[in-house]
């Protein structure tokens, strides 16, 4: 990508080390700087850290542009976060799903609306510190590319991005390795660049999804949090009870409450009988994926082709033979894979280009 | 700015202290009162100096009915500054106490007759803002005060925003507490009054010694307050160039109109320093954030709210229909250093920023 013009940049700020790294990049290169935080979650409870959007961030955010010399601005994104990315988040759950709000989220709320900003605002790109790269084709199209840094690589979550603002889009971070860009950070004279990294959903800072669920159900009316039901096997065998199916998630291990010496895992959840399936180790394993909600990066593939599909965020890509089909995809996997949860996205990969994705039904 | 600075070399002591230093401050506190009231067109020096306006309006509130019974009454308007709202729902939550807040339809202020119907036996309080802080609408508050004292129930009147772009006397507006603030007249922040009308008590808020006459305990800023005074003394010049300023904003407004913006304040009196439009299709905070990037100095909301903007509460009040003018609102302000040429580039950028897509 051509970045020697000048340039004016939005840049999406989270406060993090990696989006004040953008900023101060491209300020580096000589690009006018704009730095927007969304405000998209007001935290709950009183622990302080990590918690979402917490003033702590935007003032990590506000410190880096004034660092920076730039300006810095706060626009609240609260109704679209609750509706597109909360609600079905707890929704999913309800039904027995394992959702990845961050792919709506990046979709649906932040890249779409901070594309729109930045157009209002006058800004030739958008740029943001995710680990992913973007390539022109040199045909009137972009490619999204995985970061170099293979642990931290974020193409995951980007799949759903229109190409329309996949064309405005700037990731100076995508061939940085991580212990590089807190050193480049640490250079530039970011005062965040030894922040930890945010880890869990960032609205759920204390990874319990289930009491998030309970307390967010009324968002729909027609489901209810902490019904409870069987823990069966796969004969249909009473192993237990839950007191609710939101917060499993296919290939669990813990918090099946059921006694015995093998370990147990689960291998579906029925969300119509309120069941969760569980089995041995071997029974985990499986070979076929069927995807829906499916965005191409390009134009949509006719014919299979042969890919690596990446199942969760933590998965590194197993290579697959995928067939498009009307509204999805099938993906039959050369290895079998553990734990492919329902509503988890399935991203798929050419070599280090990622033409497409789904939702895992 | 040269008044504060003559005053710090010659006013650092402690006005309340007895020595020959401290006497020097005090003279010029006093002098600094009786400018401010003359100012105030008040007969009597009869003022509490505090640390702002929000002070002078949390002392108004508080001092009168921090002794208050349960279930008495307290009439307001539903689009007074949060130093007023705040300080009612505040005070009427721990005593107890009724509150009535009047609409402000379509940003229209209510009719006295309004205000009439809705005086109880025990009502303690009416507070009323005399120019809104988002609209520059005025409010007629002489017409509330006669209606107050008819029913002999006492008018605090919010004059903080109008201080300086009308002429004010409040021994003719007959309301018995008035709020003002300096940063508002050219004077520093940090330095307020509470006009007191003559017999009408009033409890402390700050408890500590006996300075302002045991209405406010605390060593005061003489030198913040020599600034308000010597601000005072230049109102006459403030008040002659509002007309000047009137065009200013007329003319941008119209244009704004042009562009497509609606007008949030109501049709009746204005002060001419502000105008409030809502540009349908933007967010005001996107808005205001674009056309600060262009390097104009714009406002969505009141400026008493940092970081993240909820929707204007007074232009919700004043418009329950068209929930979007809240959330889209542009306020630009003028002043008597506001030029035809500052006017015109403001105009040129904000026809800039409407010309591309919404946001």
């Amino acid at each position: 990508m051509a970045t020697s013009r000048r340039m004016r940049v939005l840049v999406a700020m989270s406060g993090g080390v990696d989006s004040s790294l953008a900023a101060a990049l491209l300020k580096e290169q000589g690009h006018d700087v704009i730095g927007v935080t969304l405000h998209l979650w007001d935290a709950e409870g009183g622990d302080k850290v990590g918690r979402c959007c917490a003033p702590e961030d935007r003032d990590d955010a506000r410190r880096t542009c004034e660092h920076l010399g730039v300006p810095h601005y706060v626009i609240d994104e609260r109704e679209a976060f609750r509706k597109h990315v909360v609600d079905p988040f707890v929704s999913l759950n309800l039904s027995g799903r394992t959702p990845i709000p961050c792919v709506a989220c990046n979709q649906q709320v932040k890249l779409s609306r901070l594309w729109q900003l930045a157009e209002s605002f006058g800004a030739d790109r958008l740029a943001t510190g995710h680990y992913a790269r973007i390539v022109d084709d040199g045909v009137g199209g972009v490619h999204l590319l995985r970061g170099h840094d293979a642990d931290k690589d974020q193409s995951y979550f980007l799949f759903g991005v229109p190409q329309d603002v996949l064309r405005n889009l700037i990731l100076p971070l995508g061939e940085l390795k991580k212990p590089d860009a807190r050193l480049a950070a640490q250079r530039l004279g970011l005062s965040n660049w030894n922040k930890p990294d945010s880890q869990e959903l960032c609205f759920v800072p204390d990874g319990d999804v289930r009491g998030f669920v309970a307390r967010h159900a009324d968002a729909a009316p027609a489901e209810r949090a902490g019904r409870s039901g069987n823990v069966i096997d796969e004969s249909g065998q009473v192993l237990g009870t839950h007191a609710g199916i939101e917060g499993f998630t296919v290939g669990q291990r813990r918090g099946l409450g059921i006694p015995g010496a093998e370990p147990r895992y689960v291998l579906r959840v029925i969300a119509d009988s309120r069941e969760v399936v569980v089995g041995p180790a071997e029974r985990r394993a499986q070979r076929d994926l069927h995807a829906e909600g499916v965005m191409w990066t390009s134009q949509p593939p006719e014919a299979p082709f042969e890919g690596h599909v990446r199942i969760r965020s933590r998965h590194s890509a197993a290579a697959a033979e995928v067939t498009p089909s009307a509204s999805g995809f099938r993906a039959r996997f050369a290895e079998p894979q553990l734990a492919i949860a329902p509503g988890q996205a399935a991203v798929i990969y050419v070599r280090d280009r990622v033409v497409g994705g789904g939702f895992i039904v | 700015m040269a008044a504060m600075d003559a005053v710090r070399a010659r006013a650092w002591a402690n006005s309340a202290s007895v020595h020959a230093a401290g006497r020097a401050s005090r003279s010029v506190l006093e002098s600094a009162r009786e400018q401010v009231a003359a100012a105030l067109g008040a007969r009597n020096p009869d003022l509490v100096f505090t640390s702002g306006g929000t002070e002078a309006c949390n002392l108004a509130i508080h001092g009168r009915l921090a002794l208050a019974s349960t279930g008495e009454h307290v009439i307001t308007t539903a689009v007074e500054h949060p130093a007023v709202f705040a300080s009612l729902a505040a005070v009427c939550a721990a005593r107890d106490l009724e509150l009535t807040t009047l609409a402000v339809p379509g940003g229209a202020p209510p009719d006295p007759e309004v205000l009439r119907a809705q005086l109880r036996p025990n009502t303690r309080l009416v507070a009323i803002q005399w120019i809104n802080h988002e609209t520059g609408t005025v409010f007629p508050v002489a017409e509330y005060a006669r209606v107050c004292r008819g029913a002999g129930v006492p008018l605090f009147v919010d004059a903080v925003q109008g201080l300086g772009k009308l002429p004010l006397s409040v021994e003719e507006l007959g309301a018995d507490l008035v709020a003002c603030a300096a940063h508002k007249t050219g004077g520093p922040a940090g330095s307020g009054a509470l006009w007191v009308r003559h017999g009408v008590d009033l409890d402390p808020v700050l408890h500590g010694g006996s300075q302002e006459r045991g209405r406010r305990g605390g060593t005061p800023d003489v030198v913040a307050h020599a600034g308000f005074g010597a601000a005072c003394q230049l109102l006459g010049e403030r008040l002659a160039a509002q007309p000047r300023i009137a065009t200013l904003r007329d003319r941008m407004e119209h244009a704004l109109l042009v562009l497509g913006a609606v007008r949030n304040a109501s049709s009746g009196p204005r002060v001419s320093t502000v105008s409030n439009t809502s540009v349908r299709g933007w967010r005001g905070e996107a808005l205001i954030a674009a056309l600060d990037v262009e390097g104009l100095a714009a406002s969505s909301g009141a400026a008493c709210s940092s970081g993240l903007q909820e929707p204007s509460p007074v232009l919700r009040a004043m418009h329950p229909d068209q929930p979007w003018r809240a959330g889209a609102a542009l306020r630009l302000s003028f002043g008597v250093e506001t030029t035809e040429i500052e006017q015109e580039s403001a105009l040129t950028l904000i026809a800039k920023v409407l010309a591309r897509p919404p946001a």
